[in-house]
């Protein structure tokens, strides 16, 4: 990114429920675990039962394969599947690349 | 991922947001969890006394700075001190793991990544003061034949310039209403409006230079390279800025000044040649957004102005450093050594470091504190309620980062302390929506920096007032005419005033707001 381009970066309306795509690469902040029970925001029964969490505004990704300790880490998901309705979607654990500034 | 404008008042319910999403319960975001691996500390009274020492430094600065007027960073050094001791004796059991974690917390790499950045911040700051940039932001409004309508505008427009190059609202302030405020009320400016100028000048700088004190808290506490913070607050401050510019030549053409005998000309302490510290200044901003570190940036724009200072005689090189010796020997006839009463050293680079060893200290034990929070668990529970019950929703969340920021800083005046204190709540809040950390950072710094210069007891009023009320001060010299009273300036503070209102309006509308997958602030380099 140029000097220009960090200038220019956030000039813009930015909602609460971001949405996202399959197949797009994301770094997050893994924000918590499912407690094992059926996910909120919409996932079917089943989905992500046990695996992290990152919320991400006011949208959910359920991300599978995360290492036990992940909550409160950078981590790279590649992302499964996304619900424009509901804002939630899955994703898979890549590799984890930093952690929380505190 | 282009999104329309989601302008809906945040959800008031604290159930379910306004777009639909229900609003997380504490075990979706973690809480419950250990921080990190070290050890935890049983305390007598449960969790929330490990609450005690950082509560008791707030009360210590509450009344050292707020009640009784005192902006000593030292006298807050020994209010941490008691406090971190205070904490001990609650301990449950062996002491010892408490004295670890005022250790573990003083060699976190946030605090010393902020103190390797003041340090050199210091130096070039004094440097530049010390190679006559007031002096020459004066030639220039002197050039401008700015007149009595547009001096406070002026002041406000040339006081940001100082302030952001040498990163020092109060540095600023004082250099300000020391030089431009007695010229500006002898022309026929506005006393209250041209101080409140002077003010808003400050809060500009603060917020924005690379070299401020704040700044860097604010950057290096959300993980996020300084240069990158200065480049996304831009819009902010800008947004703040242009109203707040238009509002002085408003307000300074209906607004009458005082009579007083006198005269002071502006050229008197005019010098052209100190706006070459614009280059200094401008080294500085444009290397540390282009990526660089910070200390590689301010090195650069050190030895510019230095090179600046020597090169036009704007200052000698005793003025940069000094040895002063008691008797003359084999070396007194280097430039840097002088024959004194008195040995020690000095000069800018001496000056402009060792002014930032009190903060320094107390970061270090503010940090400390906040670890002995994390460890007690006090912090966790705080974070819980905080998750549980107001932050649940995105909104809400960036809205209590913009109050709470602005309560802490309400509180304690002095704005880089309270900084520090309140960073690893804005820090986990924000992360637990993936807000990233350039926003983070900048929510952070808005209202640290603009109420520590518009309340009566904030520092950065305090200090100019000062330099009025002093036993030598403008009030001795010039008379009442020129001595203004704190309370009168604190709606006159446009910019910091705007700056307010605009991360307020940018919480609730979403303008500026980035998300961690949006973009990855840089990594924050430490040596």
């Amino acid at each position: 990114m140029s000097v220009f381009d960090k200038f220019l970066a956030g000039w813009s309306f930015r909602g609460s429920t971001p949405d996202y795509a399959a197949g797009d690469v994301l770094e997050v902040m893994v924000t918590g675990e499912e407690d094992g029970g059926a996910g909120e925001g919409g996932g079917s029964a089943g989905e992500g039962r046990g695996g992290h969490v990152a919320r991400i505004g006011d949208s959910t990704l359920r991300i599978e394969g995360a290492p036990a300790d992940a909550i409160n880490t950078r981590i790279i998901v590649d992302v499964e599947s996304w619900d424009d309705s509901a804002h939630t979607g899955r994703a898979t654990y890549r590799k984890t690349v930093g952690e929380s500034a505190f | 991922m282009t999104e329309t404008r989601d302008g809906d008042p945040p959800a008031t319910d604290g159930g379910r947001s306004t777009d639909g999403v229900e609003s997380p319960d504490g075990s979706e975001f973690g809480v419950g969890e250990q921080d990190g691996d070290g050890p935890r500390i049983e305390f007598r009274g449960g969790k929330w006394a490990s609450t005690v020492p950082l509560v008791f430094f707030i009360a210590w600065a509450i009344l050292q700075s707020g009640v009784l007027g005192i902006g000593d960073t030292n006298g807050l050094v020994v209010g941490a001190l008691i406090g971190t001791t205070l904490g001990m004796f609650l301990v449950r059991g062996d002491w010892k793991a408490y004295a670890d974690t005022i250790f573990e917390g003083m060699t976190q790499r946030v605090a010393a990544t902020a103190i390797v950045a003041w340090l050199w911040a210091g130096m070039f700051a004094q440097t530049l003061q010390t190679g006559g940039f007031v002096e020459g932001l004066i030639f220039a409004a002197d050039a401008l034949n700015v007149g009595a309508s547009t001096f406070p505008a002026a002041a406000f427009v040339l006081c940001g310039l100082l302030a952001t190059g040498i990163g020092t609202g109060y540095g600023a302030t004082v250099a300000f209403v020391t030089l431009f405020f007695p010229a500006g009320v002898l022309i026929g400016a506005n006393p209250v409006l041209l101080f409140a100028a002077i003010l808003s000048g400050a809060v500009f700088g603060d917020n924005l230079a690379p070299v401020s004190d704040t700044t860097i808290v604010s950057a290096v506490t959300q993980d996020a390279d300084i240069g990158g913070v200065v480049a996304s607050r831009f819009k902010y401050a800008i947004g703040a800025a242009v109203p707040a510019f238009a509002a002085y030549l408003i307000a300074g053409s209906v607004m009458s000044g005082v009579s007083l005998e006198g005269a002071v000309a502006l050229r008197e302490s005019a010098n052209a040649l100190g706006l070459v510290h614009l280059l200094s200044m401008g080294i500085v901003i444009l290397t540390a957004v282009a990526g660089r570190h910070i200390v590689e940036a301010i090195s650069w724009g050190l030895l510019v102005a230095i090179a600046f200072n020597l090169l036009f005689g704007l200052s000698s090189a005793s003025d940069i450093v000094v040895f002063t010796v008691t008797e003359a020997g084999s070396l007194s006839g280097l430039p840097v050594v002088e024959v004194g009463e008195t040995a020690g050293v000095g000069g800018s680079l001496y000056s402009g470091a060792v002014g930032f060893f009190p903060l320094i200290v107390l970061t270090l034990l503010i940090v400390a504190m906040a670890q002995i929070m994390i460890r007690g668990g006090g912090f966790e529970a705080i974070q819980t309620f905080l998750l549980d019950r107001v932050a649940t929703t995105v909104r809400r969340a960036e809205l209590t980062m913009v109050l709470g920021t602005a309560t802490i800083n309400g509180m304690i005046t002095i704005n880089t302390a309270a900084e520090i204190a309140i960073a690893p709540y804005i820090a986990r809040i924000g992360e637990k929506f993936n807000i990233n950390g350039y926003r983070r950072a900048n929510i952070l710094d808005a209202n640290t920096s603009a109420l520590g210069y518009i309340f009566p007891w904030a520092g950065g009023v305090l200090v100019g007032y000062q330099v009025m009320v002093g036993p030598d001060g403008l009030g001795a010299e010039y008379g009442p005419g020129m001595v203004v009273n704190p309370i009168e300036v604190v709606p006159y503070v446009f910019h910091g005033w705007f700056l307010v209102a605009i991360f307020v309006l940018a919480a609730i509308t979403g303008f500026g707001r980035e998300y961690i997958p949006d973009r990855v602030s840089e990594e924050v380099s430490r040596a």
